[in-house]
């Protein structure tokens, strides 16, 4: 029997597989040039795909007997992803332009990373879900390792590979104990399993089996041991894409898990998720002072924005699971703006070092701006779009007696804070190691344009974007 | 639609002011100079009509905006001013006015230096109008921002250390209060961030006493730091020393009484009966306030470190006000944050007129300045006489009304807090003495005094504030009693229950 398709429902990715194939023909039909034609086309094809991604809007739906679903979780994280896939593709761009190396390849293994992420938003089934988080994952390890002559590099897609397998045998484990118990790999009948006997050994075992393997995806105490070493290695675009798709992709079933499949088990879980919460924000934050390359220091950080994030998860309620999809948009513009200001001064200095940014606001007061604008905004300062995102999570803490952790929250602000303007001081503060201005595009202006109005917009215009944010999550309550 | 009314023109002016300044070419600093001065003045004529227009007759909050922001958690923007905050508004609108005129010494950077300082004044302006518990913290913690930048960049001496020292001080606070607010919002369990409505629903139901015994310790402490309660106090001198002129004068002038105006806004209206509780250890940490950091200012050399370190003794008299919550107490507070405000920031001011020139503030390096700058001089020697409140000044019936007030509650601590008094006007006359008075050395022989009308107007403006409110003080004073009346009627409500309760038991 052939399934009956809705191809609306799977358009985007429709898309992006007709995109590879015409890509690889296209490169081999091309050849070798000078010219950065892959990813001029790969902008053209992602704003097709950003538009069809707004027309799509509002229609849900399943396929393949309910492997895959498209619901407003769905939509709106496949919308997240083309938006991050947007600042990576210009990153890429700027990244390559200062290395002698082929990135042909580069492009297609990005496309490959996003059908992996559009996938695990609409994954209704442990087997698809598994196979959309390898797609993904295995384009990471290769593109971590891609610089091949430069042994960070290799190293780090090495400890990446072989912590993401363990990763992924853990999940797959978790996933045939599911199994054994419920008989299916449907969430929806794993969750009226779930609803009978929540106490079921079986069942809790794949459950924490699966939630370890989720551990390591959004890097939380005590699976983040892979994140600054990665972070510091791998090239700056594919950081930036497992800072925020890779984390987001990793939320996303968090939160279908928590919110949906496990949800009877929630009640047992408040007090779990709360200490990781609270011991990953505060090692990722503490562990962040001391550092001296700027994308180690962000890769600490992006362990202490886990720890807020599983605050909301600790949360529970609607309002918690809307504060985490808020604060990942948020997250989005700003730091990937705060890698994009990376990457380009990377093309001056080679470096990645954070004393080569000081005095960066005299060669350029744009990069500058923007730097201090996201790392604010990291620190969660108003009018910038991180303090409401953490301002909601701490209410939704708050709100369900988590009051503790509410305070432990705020230790962290401040911690934070310091290691923050440590960075702003060197870029403001301290006097410029050369004179030299840097120059920037203008199509790569527009886009730290875009990044800075994304943060302050929605750090002043909460309003829309938390109903945005209400209405992709009410879908699962 | 809404119809917007003055206060939200207050806030909007600077806005389009940095809008302006931002589209605006680096090099052209004389329109972004004048860009800023006219946003500036807008405002504060803005504040001075809001102040005047003020019905204290009716009392209650006027000229309120409210527009739904966020309905999902219950936060509008809503904005209006009682008769405490209308005293305010005036303070930070006489301040702000002056801070931007002074910075005219600025000469670096002037584009950056403007768009922080707008903002700055923008977080100021909004803390003292928001009716809005979320928006009151939004605006708090908005100055983080910009403060940290205006004292490192171009600060002076030991900047990047007082920089980060005061930021992280003042954000810890902050957030240790936001956690409380927090939980003050979740039991109040309206759903709502907006003050009027939790203020209207307390009256009738209020908060469960649990809850208030450990929410209004921290919110104390939390914005007692900003108003540097003992011992939270060390981040401020060394930070206005750091600080440029402008900076200071906003921050020890205004920014100071936002923490004070918190604890009497969200602390004591809102939670009376723990206030009655916790209050008399405050009024004890108000006295070692004024006299540990009076003492402190009596061995300092820097003179900025001095008027540092009196601004936070002086803040013991706010602090005392506020724990002897009655009538006379609370009127006093609200009209020594006035009078304090406008003392401290012309203090600042004045020695930026000659540090510019000297770029040395050490007592013992100068002297003799009254021959080169007489008018400086004039202006410095009556802003010393006010702090030490000399009859008037506005000062004088500040103080006068806060020792009053803490004279039937609090004995012994009234009688310490009149020493401080003294400890004042050692320190200050030494200070004038030192600076403006003895021979003159040579090199300072190329000092000028501020000489055009434009360059006296802000100092000369902030005097005749001191001596017009000190002379006929029911011009600020019918404001303030206003908008202390509801406070004074919820903390007799609550007297009265306690009363009734223990009475039961007796029984």
């Amino acid at each position: 029997m052939i399934p009956n398709i809705h191809w609306n429902l799977i358009s985007l990715e429709t898309t992006i597989t007709a995109v590879l194939a015409l890509f690889i023909l296209l490169d081999i039909l091309i050849g070798k040039t000078q010219k950065d034609w892959m990813g001029n086309l790969s902008l053209v094809a992602l704003f097709a795909m950003i538009l069809m991604w707004f027309r799509g809007d509002h229609i849900w739906g399943q396929m393949f007997s309910g492997m895959y679903i498209v619901d407003s979780l769905a939509w709106f994280f496949k919308g997240f992803f083309l938006l991050t896939m947007f600042f990576v593709l210009v990153m890429t761009q700027q990244f390559f332009r200062s290395l002698e190396q082929r990135k042909d390849e580069f492009y297609l293994l990005l496309w490959l990373a996003l059908l992996g992420m559009l996938l695990i938003a609409s994954s209704a089934d442990f087997l698809l879900l598994f196979i959309s988080i390898e797609i993904l994952t295995v384009s990471l390890y290769v593109m971590t390792a891609y610089l091949k002559r430069d042994k960070h590099s290799i190293e780090a897609g090495m400890k990446y590979l072989i912590l993401g397998a363990l990763a992924s045998g853990l999940f797959l484990y978790g996933i045939s104990f599911l199994y054994g118990a419920a008989h299916s790999t449907r969430f929806v009948v794993i969750q009226q399993f779930v609803a009978d006997q929540p106490t079921n050994p079986m069942l809790l075992f794949g459950f924490v089996l699966i939630f370890s393997a989720i551990g390591f995806k959004i890097a939380s105490v005590p699976f983040h041991l892979w994140v600054p070493d990665v972070y510091q290695g791998a090239p700056t675009p594919v950081t930036a894409l497992l800072s925020v798709g890779s984390k987001a992709a990793g939320f996303v079933i968090l939160l279908r898990l928590l919110f949906g499949v496990f949800a009877p088990l929630h009640d047992h879980l408040t007090l779990i998720l709360a200490i990781l919460s609270a011991v990953t924000m505060c090692y990722g934050n503490l562990a962040a002072i001391p550092q001296k390359n700027i994308k180690r220091l962000l890769g600490y950080s992006s362990i202490g924005h886990a720890g807020y994030l599983l605050m909301g998860a600790a949360a529970g309620s609607t309002l918690g699971a809307a504060a985490i999809t808020f604060y990942l948009l948020g997250y989005l513009f700003t730091n990937l703006g705060a890698f994009l200001v990376i990457v380009l001064y990377f093309v001056v200095s080679k470096n990645d070092e954070i004393s080569d940014y000081s005095g960066l606001s005299q060669r350029s007061p744009l990069l500058a701006c923007a730097l201090f604008l996201a790392l604010m905004s990291l620190a969660g300062i108003p009018p910038m779009a991180g303090f409401f995102g953490k301002f909601s999570l701490f209410i939704a803490a708050v709100q369900n007696g988590l009051v503790w952790l509410a305070f432990v929250g705020a230790a962290n602000v401040i911690i934070s804070l310091y290691y923050y303007l440590m960075v702003v001081k060197r870029i403001y503060i301290d006097p410029p190691i050369s004179a030299y201005p840097i120059s920037v595009s203008w199509p790569v202006r527009l886009t730290l344009w875009l990044a800075m109005a994304g943060m302050i917009g929605i750090g002043i215009f909460q309003g829309p974007f938390l109903d945005i944010a209400l209405a992709a999550v009410k879908g699962m309550f | 639609m809404f119809t917007l009314g003055p206060l939200t023109g207050i806030l909007l002016y600077p806005i389009i002011g940095i809008i302006l300044i931002f589209l605006t070419p680096r090099d052209k600093t004389s329109w972004i100079r004048g860009i800023s001065n006219t946003a500036v003045f807008l405002s504060f004529v803005t504040s001075l009509w809001v102040f005047f227009h003020y019905d204290s007759a009716s009392g209650g909050y006027q000229f309120v905006d409210h527009i739904p922001w966020v309905v999902p958690l219950g936060i509008s923007y809503h904005v209006g001013v009682d008769g405490i905050n209308s005293v305010l508004v005036l303070l930070q609108g006489f301040c702000s006015f002056a801070g931007v005129l002074v910075t005219r010494s600025i000469k670096e950077r002037v584009k950056e230096y403007y768009l922080l300082y707008l903002m700055l004044i923008i977080g100021v302006y909004g803390v003292f109008m928001s009716l809005d518990l979320f928006f009151l913290y939004f605006f708090y913690e908005m100055a983080v921002m910009p403060v940290y930048l205006l004292i490192g960049v171009w600060g002076s001496s030991d900047k990047e250390y007082a920089t980060m020292k005061l930021t992280l001080y003042l954000t810890g606070g902050a957030v240790l209060a936001f956690i409380a607010l927090l939980s003050f919002y979740n039991g109040v369990g309206l759903g709502t961030f907006d003050l009027v409505a939790i203020q209207q629903h307390l009256t009738v139901h209020p908060l469960s006493p649990q809850l208030q015994n450990w929410i209004f310790p921290v919110i104390v402490v939390g914005f007692g730091v900003i108003v540097t309660l003992w011992p939270f106090y060390t981040w401020s001198p060394i930070g206005y020393a750091a600080a440029p002129t402008s900076v200071s004068m906003l921050h020890a002038g205004v920014l100071k009484k936002l923490g004070a105006y918190a604890i009497l806004r969200l602390g004591i209206q809102m939670m009376p009966e723990a206030a009655q509780t916790w209050m008399p250890w405050v009024a004890t940490l108000a006295v070692l306030n004024i006299l540990y950091c009076g003492l402190i200012s009596l061995t300092q050399r820097d003179l900025k470190f001095i008027l540092g370190y009196s601004s936070c003794s002086h803040m013991g008299y706010i602090l005392l006000g506020l724990a002897c919550l009655n009538t006379i107490g609370l009127n006093g507070v609200v009209f020594l944050m006035f009078a304090h405000g406008i003392m401290a920031a012309l203090g600042f001011a004045l020695v930026g007129t000659f540090y510019d020139q000297t770029h040395t503030r050490n007592l013992d390096e100068l002297g003799g300045l009254a021959k080169r700058m007489p008018f400086v001089t004039t202006c410095f020697t009556m802003t010393a006489m006010a702090s030490a409140g000399l009859p008037g000044f506005a000062n004088f019936v500040a103080e006068v009304m806060i020792l009053l007030g803490a004279w039937d509650k609090y004995r012994w601590q009234a009688v310490l807090a009149v020493l401080g008094i003294v400890v004042t006007a050692v320190y200050m006359l030494k200070a004038v003495r030192l600076v403006f008075q003895g021979p003159l050395p040579a090199k300072w022989n190329h000092v000028n005094d501020a000489k055009t009308v434009f360059q006296r107007l802000p100092y000369a403006l902030l005097i005749l504030v001191l001596l017009v409110v000190g002379f006929w003080p029911s011009l600020i004073l019918k404001n303030i009693e206003a908008g202390t009346r509801p406070i004074l009627e919820q903390l007799e409500r609550s007297a009265d229950i306690e009363q009734r309760i223990t009475f039961r038991k007796t029984e």
